[in-house]
């Protein structure tokens, strides 16, 4: 597994209601497009509620994770063709 | 009537267990690797002419096709149904780069079937997070490499991670924490639990008993009297308690026969063919053993008639066998003191009281130079695939090997049955 602790930028859908869809991620000035969001999970570390998102683009797995407390985005490749 | 429950024995919580189940595992990798088949209502069957349905894609499962049935039920089912023949080369290769994947979790992966495997994921926590996070993790993964789906389920012993694991399909993740377990078994079914099939459910149903807390409460003296020493491992499953803990195939225990069974395009009653058949399955007996390193003293020959009537015969040997010629003969001779009443539907031919072999050489030259042909044409096989090299009286004969994946496949050493 690849961390990726750059500068990311996560274009999303809010909504409908409560729900959030990134549909792009910018990460180090290369753009991704969400291909497909393969599962979406919350866990809980300390107060904070984070929202994951395993999703593809066209060569790579990803994990997003959005920190509902701090309001910010990470990634880590998980596996790339 | 209410009995005084029996004391529940703690449930250990101490440990992670993570059950993976492939969704229609043969049926999903047919819509992959043929993308008109996707979105299709599709079944797999078998390659004989005579086979049943081995699974069914979750699209004509709505339709109420099942695995076991005959094409013709499943076609009055679903008439749009497509049928595709059994690939078992391509589902063994899959599910080994899978049970490949799982293992980069943890070294403790047990291969339950080919489709199903176990993980103890208890010393991995610290390294991935949470269990939660690996099971999401496999699952994206294999969805990502594959494009299958499968349902994964986290308890804290076997029992439960599979119980968990068909709670939600295709595609689910379940996890059944520790301090929820005695509310779930209560009124959980008695044939949701692994283990109880219909047989032993009835029993019990006739007791009265139909849900694990029923079970629980039903005095252990009488599940003793009516069942032995299962009626405390009953006991112990209606707790959600599983005693099996994860063995991978490295420490697996050792095999106690090496046998292969096949039934047989059309019934045979001709001597010549039904030899010639034992002939070839002595000869993937044989290979196996000699893969395995080992070497077995007795001899099963089974016969299944065309009325699905059959018998087994055993004979030991002088010596420990694994050479295929030895084990034909063996066989051989058991047919040779039958007499067939009717046609032969199935054939098997199966070596057991197995003792590790290493190769020895004999010293007498004739011995010495069928023992290097062996050699040599194992090495052939191994190294171009089965049936490369074969007995001459083999070459006529049209499906050799193995058409079937055995439950008892897995994806290494001597269980490693290569399908064709």
């Amino acid at each position: 597994m690849q961390s990726a602790d750059t500068s990311l930028r996560v274009g999303v859908i809010h909504g409908p209601g409560n729900r959030i869809t990134p549909v792009w991620f910018d990460l180090n000035r290369c753009k991704h497009s969400v291909r497909e969001i393969t599962n979406v999970w919350r866990d809980r570390q300390g107060e904070t509620v984070r929202i994951h998102f395993h999703v593809t683009d066209d060569g790579a797995l990803y994990e997003l994770v959005y920190d509902l407390g701090a309001l910010n985005w990470s990634l880590e490749q998980l596996e790339a063709l | 009537m209410l009995w005084k429950k029996e004391p529940i024995v703690a449930l250990d919580s101490s440990r992670v267990i993570l059950h993976v189940d492939m969704n229609a595992f043969f049926a999903a990798v047919e819509q992959q690797s043929n993308p008109a088949l996707r979105g299709q209502p599709i079944a797999v069957t078998g390659s004989e002419k005579r086979s049943i349905i081995l699974t069914a894609s979750y699209e004509a499962r709505a339709f109420g096709v099942k695995t076991g049935m005959t094409h013709y039920e499943a076609l009055q089912c679903c008439p749009q149904l497509r049928l595709v023949s059994a690939n078992n080369r391509l589902y063994t290769d899959i599910s080994t780069r899978i049970m490949a994947l799982l293992r980069d979790y943890t070294p403790l992966v047990e291969v339950s079937s080919v489709d199903e495997a176990f993980l103890d994921l208890t010393g991995s926590l610290r390294l991935f997070g949470s269990a939660e996070r690996i099971g999401y993790l496999i699952k994206s993964r294999i969805k990502f490499r594959f494009g299958i789906t499968c349902s994964v389920g986290i308890a804290p012993n076997k029992l439960l991670a599979k119980l968990a694991s068909e709670r939600r399909k295709p595609d689910g993740l379940t996890i059944f924490r520790a301090g929820e377990i005695p509310r779930l078994m209560e009124s959980l079914p008695l044939q949701e639990l692994c283990g109880i099939g219909r047989r032993l459910g009835a029993g019990l149903n006739r007791r009265g008993i139909f849900t694990c807390g029923q079970l629980q409460r039903y005095p252990l003296h009488l599940l003793r009297k009516q069942y032995g020493v299962v009626g405390d491992k009953l006991l112990a499953m209606a707790q959600g308690i599983g005693s099996g803990s994860v063995i991978p195939c490295e420490q697996s225990a050792p095999i106690k026969s090496v046998g292969h069974s096949r039934t047989l395009r059309e019934d045979l009653s001709d001597r010549e063919a039904i030899t010639a058949f034992l002939l070839q399955l002595s000869d993937m007996v044989g290979l196996r053993a000699r893969r395995g390193q080992v070497a077995g003293r007795v001899v099963t020959l089974t016969v299944r008639y065309a009325d699905l009537s059959g018998f087994s015969r055993q004979q030991a040997q002088g010596d420990y066998l694994n050479q295929s010629a030895d084990i034909y003969q063996a066989a051989l001779k058991i047919l040779d003191q039958l007499a067939l009443e009717q046609p032969v539907r199935l054939l098997g031919v199966r070596l057991s009281q197995l003792r590790h072999a290493v190769v020895q050489l004999p010293l007498l030259p004739q011995e010495r130079k069928q023992a290097l042909l062996t050699i040599a044409s194992d090495s052939v096989n191994n190294r171009h695939g089965d049936f490369t090299l074969i007995p001459g009286r083999l070459l006529e004969q049209k499906d050799k090997g193995s058409h079937v994946i055995s439950p008892a496949w897995r994806p290494e050493g001597v269980r490693n049955l290569r399908v064709q």
